[in-house]
This record gives structure tokens, sequence and C-alpha cells, in this order.
């Protein structure tokens, strides 16, 4: 007797009904994507990124008399580039935006709308937020989304952590803005959040030059900001503006201390009273990026470069670690040294 | 007001039996002020209760009659040829539903040769407009408050037509043979549903109520079909408890002289009847918890 013929769908066909069904039911994106006309997009005026260039201009072109004229016309021609880009090969990320009455506000992707006026288009793709976001979110995805870029400026940066600090003390207590509490809130590591703390924190002079343009890098800023001395840090400032690399400028600041240091010694053993010191304290601090300093500044000497190795894989977020690390390259220069 | 649409790419597989009963179930029995839209370019939804016209510019194709409460007498309609479809949404012109021989139900017919034209545009600005006319014409305050109900019967396509169904709709139910090709005609529907899932807003969601077997034979191929199916642990949540027979009477009763003409009208026992009010009344349930 033949086997009785059984009937059913195919593989391909069960497996296409089940992933689609599970598309729908587990979708819990905060965003949905659309396509929006351009028509209907605001830009956001609270947005960190302080382009000159507004929607009136790509839209009716920039008037004559404008004060920023110069300005304008410069970012005109770069958004017409990527207007070029957006017309040949079409917008590749979407816009972030979120619905204000009857607009869509940008929350992320000013330039890139712009553009896309400029190239022609009427319309943008672009994910709409689920529901309308908290200002301290919004703040940080514009955050999160200019600090990937990287012609904003440091000061432009700044600027957005501290707005995002404050938007986050309305809701929360905040006691002392330190590198634990920005690695909390915006989710960087320990040692770039202590770069900001520094920046944020840094002395007039150094400020200044971060608000004027001189000063673009964070790094160079924190390490400037952490100098104590003032004639030292206005000779750091000086070099960082002429361009120096952020290893000239450690050069510069070791020397520096070292002229200080004896100096300070001849003033120490002419006023010495107590015991002789037999040995050196190395001082505490709380900022990672201290020690982390003083390691990189001791592995990039020619010397010591065969050790970089033991240090590779020091967790910098860790303080135990950090501790064990700085410990570690102490006990190798004392034997380095003696050898 | 809910609106209700039935859908499936694969054709032949009841959507017009199913949204002819559904719409007669809201309006004769639940007491519900229902209008049917007939979104096929058959239109044969429409024929069920109008004697639908061959358009001389179109011989193949089916137009409305010229309605009841045309006057050419009257000024107010002296624009107006009489004849009103859905598909003058697409026209920019008014709509006017026909009156049936159901008390409150309502239908705005198809146009074969206008819908068709509305099916076949291919330019993106106007299939976008294609796609929201329908939303536009159903969200105006003048359909919200004239009808508690809307039952849609659609073309057996995934294209314009029907995407403007699905993003007009609260609830779809996709009615299918179980047999190889109209389940394939469910994942064309589970497509455009998740298509607009993820792209309408969260607050009023686009309601698959299921999948609902029809015309369903007691044979191995169907029970077979509908028990995979209902093995698989995602789908099954999908597959209606309920489901249409084959059955003689269902093509009968669309006869333009039969009598009873709605099967809600057979006698209490009759096992249509009693079917139709099973499955019905489930799926109303569902709807208007």
């Amino acid at each position: 007797m033949s086997k009785k013929k059984r009937f059913g769908i195919s593989e391909a066909l069960t497996r296409g009904l089940t992933e689609t069904i599970s598309v729908v039911e587990n979708n819990s994106s905060i965003y949905r994507n659309v396509v929006l006309p351009l028509s209907r997009i605001e830009l956001d005026p609270e947005n960190p990124r302080k382009l000159a260039i507004n929607l009136a201009d790509v839209r009716e072109g920039i008037r004559p008399d404008d004060p920023r004229y110069e300005q304008k016309q410069e970012e005109h021609e770069k958004l017409k580039e990527l207007g070029q880009t957006i017309k040949t090969s079409g917008l590749i990320n979407p816009v972030v935006v979120y619905k204000k009455g009857e607009l869509y506000r940008i929350v992320a992707g000013e330039r890139r709308c712009l553009a896309s006026i400029i190239a022609g288009k009427s319309d943008i793709e672009a994910r709409v937020f689920n529901e309308k976001p908290k200002s301290f979110e919004l703040k940080l995805i514009q955050w999160i989304e200019n600090t990937a870029r990287e012609d904003l400026t440091l000061n432009e940066r700044l600027d957005n952590v501290r707005d995002l600090l404050e938007e986050y003390s309305i809701h929360h207590e905040v006691n002392e803005i330190n590198a634990t509490l920005l690695k909390n809130v915006m989710g960087l590591s320990l040692s770039q959040a202590s770069y900001y703390v520094a920046a944020l924190n840094a002395p007039e002079d150094v400020q200044a030059q971060i608000r004027n343009g001189n000063i673009r890098n964070l790094d160079k800023a924190a390490l400037i900001a952490g100098i104590d001395s003032k004639d030292t840090r206005a000779e750091a400032i000086e070099a960082c503006v002429n361009g120096s690399s952020l290893k000239t400028l450690r050069g510069i600041i070791n020397q520096k201390n070292a002229q200080n240091r004896r100096h300070h010694q001849v003033n120490l053993q002419s006023a010495k009273s107590g015991r002789p010191s037999v040995k050196i304290t190395m001082g505490s601090t709380h900022r990672v990026g201290v020690i982390k300093t003083i390691v990189d500044c001791v592995l990039s000497h020619q010397d010591y470069e065969k050790h970089i190795d033991l240090f590779s894989k020091v967790n910098w977020s860790d303080l135990r670690e950090v501790n064990k690390a700085f410990r570690k390259l102490v006990e190798l220069l004392e034997m380095e040294i003696v050898v | 007001m809910d609106i209700i649409a039935f859908v499936n790419n694969k054709g032949g597989v009841g959507k017009t039996t199913c949204s002819k009963l559904m719409a007669e179930y809201l309006s004769k029995t639940k007491n519900l002020r229902t209008l049917c839209i007939d979104f096929d370019p058959q239109c044969n939804f429409s024929h069920q209760y109008l004697h639908m016209e061959i358009d001389p510019a179109a011989p193949e194709g089916l137009m409305p009659p010229i309605h009841p409460d045309y006057d050419p007498d009257d000024p107010d309609d002296s624009d107006w040829d009489g004849r009103s479809s859905i598909a003058e949404i697409f026209y920019g012109q008014g709509v006017v539903p026909y009156p049936t021989y159901v008390e409150k139900l309502d239908i705005a017919p198809g146009h074969a040769e206008k819908l068709l034209t509305a099916e076949s545009v291919r330019r993106s600005e106007v299939v976008d407009k294609v796609h929201k006319q329908l939303a536009n014409f159903l969200n105006s305050p003048d359909v919200c408050a004239a009808y508690d109900a809307v039952v849609i019967d659609t073309a057996p396509s995934k294209g314009p037509l029907t995407i403007s169904v699905i993003k007009a709709a609260s609830h779809i139910v996709i009615p299918s043979v179980m047999e190889e090709q109209p389940v394939q005609g469910i994942y064309g529907m589970l497509q455009l549903w998740m298509q607009e899932s993820l792209v309408r807003e969260k607050s009023r969601p686009l309601k698959l109520i299921g999948i609902l077997p029809n015309m369903f034979k007691q044979t191995r191929l169907h029970k077979d079909i509908l028990k995979s199916l209902q093995d698989n642990p995602a789908i099954s949540k999908y597959v209606l408890p309920v489901k249409f027979s084959q059955r003689i009477v269902y093509a009968e009763v669309d006869a333009a002289d039969s009598t009873p003409r709605s099967i809600f009208d057979f006698y209490e026992q009759h096992v249509a009847k009693s079917e139709a009010m099973e499955v019905c009344s489930y799926l109303a349930e569902r709807i208007f918890v």
C-alpha cells in the first residue's frame, strides 16, 4: 500500500511568514522611518552646531546685505558639494526628527536637509521619534551625532557638554562635575570624560583660546589645562596655537617642570629643616588622565618603548588597575635606571 | 470608526464573500451604520448591491449606475454626471455612497477604469498621493460622522490600491484558501502589514485580526495545510479559530434574484447562517473590544 500523501507549506514560506510576524511584534524601536516633504522641516535653534546659514537662505538665497554673507556663502559652497553626493548616490543615513505641531524639527541632520534642498529635492528620508523625546534625550542625541563629526569645534563640543549637564542637573542632583559623572551621563570612557572635565574647568587663559578656536583638540586642551604654573601654561598655549603636537607639548611641560623642580630643590635645600628626605612620595591624583599621561610619556621614550606591551591591556577606567600599572612603571624605571 | 479590510493578493480566495458577510452582519445584526467600499477594479462587491453598468469608454469594465438621488434638473447637480464611485477620491470629486436593500448599509462602488488608472500610476509623487488618498477620505469629518464601520473589499494585488487600503485600515483580515498559492498570498499581505506597521504612529496601530481559512473542505490538502500553519508557534497566533466552509449557498445568494438575498435572512438553524454568525461575531468581538 502506498504511503498516504501529506501536504504542507514549504520551509521557505514558513520562514518568511515567521520572520515577518516577528519583525512586527518585536518592533519596539523609538523611531519610525518615513519620507517627509522638505517643506515640513524646521531647524532646531538650540542645536549646538552653529551654522550661520539657515532654511530661508537655502530656499530664497542669501541676501547680499546679510551681515554674515561671506560665512554663509562659504557654507553654501560646502553644502552644495554634499548636495551633489545626495543627487548622485542618494542619502545614506536618514535624518532624525520629531514632530512639533505641523512641522518636523531636526534633531540630527541639519546639513543633510539643507544640502537636499540645495540639490533640488522635495522630500527626505527621516526617522521620526514615536514619542516626543525628553529634552535631555534630545540633547544627548544631538551630542552623540555631533561629537562623531570631525568638523565640530572644541568650543561647540564643550558648549554641548555644558548644556547637557545643565539639562541633566534639572532632574538629578549634581554636587560636582567629575569624570565619573560625565562617564555615566554621556557614556564616555573614563579617560575621555576626564579630558572633558579638565577642559571644562580649564583656567581662563585656556578657555579663551578654546573659545576663539585656537585650541581645537580636546587632549591638548586637557593637558594644558592641567598645568599649574601660569608661565609654563602660557608657553604651552603658544606652542599649541602654533601647531605643536601632543607629544611636543608634553615635552615642553616635562622640561619646564624639570627646571622648576631643580629650582625648588635649591630652595628646599637652603631652607631645610627636620630629617633629610630619603625617598620621593609620588603623590596621588583622582585623574586617571594624569597617570595615563605619565605612563604614555615614559613609554614614548625610546629606552622604554620595549615595555609597551606590559601596559596594553590595562583597563584605564578601573582605578585599581591604574594604580597597579603605575606601581609597575615605577618599579620598571627603578630597575632600568639602576642598571 | 473602525475600518476593516479583507486583503489577499491571490484572487479567488473569497475576499468579496467575506466582505459582504461582514458588512451585512454589522449592519443587520449589530445595527451599525456601515459603509462598504469596493476597491477592486473588477467591481464584484459593487455588483452585489447595485446594477453596475458597462462602461462605454472601456467595454470590459463596469461603472456605477445613476445615483437614485441624482436630479438632472436640480442646479446643485449641474456639474455631476449622476454616477459616483470610490475612485472619485483620486480625481478630486466628492463620493456619494449608494443606499442598498439593507437598511443602514451603504456602498461606495468601484469604477473599473478609474481604479485601474489609479493602480497603474508609477511616478513616485503620484504613487504617494494614491497611497494616502483613501485614508484622507475616511478620516474626513463627514465620513466619520456618517458611519460607525467601514468594510473594504480589495483587488487581488499588492499595488497602490491595496497599499492605500492598508494605510487607511484599522483592522485587516486575510482570507485564504488552505492551498499553497493562496498561502503565498498571505505572505504578500504580511509584508504590507509589516511595512505599514513600521511607519505608522504607535497610537493607532494596524491590527492584523488574522488569517481566515475560507472555502474550507474536509480534504487532506486543506486540513494538512491548515495544520502546518497552526503548528508553527509564530503563525498560529494569527490563524483564526473560526472558518468558512465551501458552500454553494454563499454563491447562490449572490444571484440578483435570489430569495432571501442575505445569508442573515435565512432561518435560524440554517447551517450557512449559523456559520456566518459564528465567524462574523468572532471577528466583531476582536475588532470592537
